[in-house]
């Protein structure tokens, strides 16, 4: 897990016609899928949703393997709760629920199979515009995420390091020496990044403190 | 319990120039930390060896080494970027979805559980000064599970009533198992979070003396 490249998982270059819809677009499809999911009564409905959004998945040419990858880490909780509400509720209620599950989840992954990761922080970044005139700061908070991202991967690394010194140490079974010296070398690593970030006049805030 | 009235309940956590360089710095990078705990294997615990997973650890102590305002940033980052796409949540799940998935009470629970035993880190850490025994480890062991079950446990059974429709005793017994892990995540949690306050005491502890200088 070094390096960015886990982050790029979901996204799938394309120039299909979903690709080229705007950010927003994509966004509110995403969040009107989630509130109809609350409205729908009926499971046919939701069956016929499902089968919509996996046909704009498809459109995208990002292929079926990529659709059922995106799906697959929801699907055994929800086998779990569909046999339970099947036993619990009769089986159009079991099918209503996780069809609905379903339509958010593809809807969610269509948005980011079609938009690069940039463009999706960007977006995020973004966010932080309308709320300029509290006192928010749009660069501040791009350098903020930036640097989470870049801090990822120090972070797993800290962690497979210090697993494997407890491990040589026989301390594998210590939840303590296999946490706590990755806290600590994350905190120092987070005051070294802030005071590099103030080094290059970055990140402090514009007018100083009154 | 009202945790949020005071510290960064702004969208967007930059409040007019309040945080320098390095609460950039220390949110991010908690931010990412948060991230990896989720991604990373379980770690064993213990004789019998029975895992944990460390990523409510993670929240808690993000709010205990943080305090409120910082912790909520630095978790409320991490939920803007997973919330955005990246595949940064427990087994590598990522996007709006989630919101719709059973456990969606739990993540939002974890915006809120930070920020709240933060809250509380800041009033035990003033309240014991002076005396920073075993006291003050009981204290904060008691913050940190007084948040998580309100905000974590409370906010996943109505996540999963919500969202996968089960009456609330059902959602309360499915709730149950994750107790006796969250006891130990919390006693690691503030142990870890004593040892980040003696090493860096200038992380929280400091500030916390200058904002109220006790006789």
């Amino acid at each position: 897990m070094s390096g960015h490249g886990f982050l790029l998982a979901a996204y799938v270059p394309g120039t299909s016609l979903v690709h080229r819809a705007p950010l927003w677009l994509k966004f509110l499809l995403v969040v009107g899928c989630g509130m109809t999911s609350f409205l729908i009564a009926d499971w046919a409905v939701s069956a016929a949703m499902l089968v919509l959004l996996c046909g704009l998945f498809l459109l995208s040419g990002a292929g079926p393997a990529r659709l059922f990858r995106a799906v697959r880490p929801v699907l055994p909780v929800l086998v779990a709760i569909g046999l339970f509400q099947w036993w619990q509720l009769g089986a159009p209620t079991a099918a209503r629920i996780v069809l609905n599950v379903l339509v958010c989840v593809v809807a969610a992954s269509i948005l980011t199979a079609t938009t690069p990761v940039q463009a999706l922080l960007d977006g995020v970044a973004s966010l932080a515009r309308p709320f300029r005139r509290f006192g928010a700061d749009p660069e501040r908070f791009a350098l903020t995420i930036a640097i989470m991202l870049r801090s990822i991967p120090f972070v797993a690394q800290a962690y497979t390091d210090v697993r494997d010194s407890a491990r040589a140490r026989g301390l594998e079974r210590n939840p303590r020496a296999l946490v706590l010296p990755v806290f600590i070398s994350t905190v120092a690593f987070a005051r070294q990044t802030g005071e590099a970030l103030a080094a290059r006049g970055l990140g402090e805030p514009e007018d100083p403190e009154d | 319990m009202t945790q949020t009235d005071r510290p960064a309940t702004a969208r967007t956590p930059r409040r007019r120039g309040r945080w320098n360089a390095t609460d950039l710095g220390l949110i991010a990078v908690f931010a990412a930390l948060v991230a990896a705990s989720a991604l990373i294997a379980a770690i064993p615990v213990g004789g019998l060896g029975v895992p944990i997973t460390l990523q409510t650890l993670a929240v808690m102590l993000t709010g205990l080494a943080l305090g409120p305002g910082r912790a909520f940033a630095a978790v409320g980052l991490y939920m803007l970027l997973g919330f955005a796409g990246l595949p940064i949540f427990s087994g590598g799940r990522s996007g709006l979805g989630v919101l719709a998935g059973p456990s969606a009470g739990y993540i939002i629970g974890f915006l809120l559980a930070a920020t709240a035993v933060g809250w509380l880190t800041v009033v035990v850490l003033k309240r014991t000064a002076h005396r920073t025994g075993r006291l003050r480890a009981i204290l904060l062991f008691a913050a940190a599970m007084l948040s998580s079950i309100i905000f974590i446990h409370g906010l996943g059974i109505l996540g999963m009533m919500v969202n996968a429709k089960l009456d609330f005793s059902k959602a309360f017994l499915a709730d149950l198992v994750f107790y006796p892990g969250d006891i130990i995540k919390n006693v690691l949690a503030v142990s870890i979070a004593l040892a980040l306050h003696k090493a860096f005491p200038d992380l929280l502890l400091r500030r916390v003396r200058t904002v109220d200088p006790r006789p």
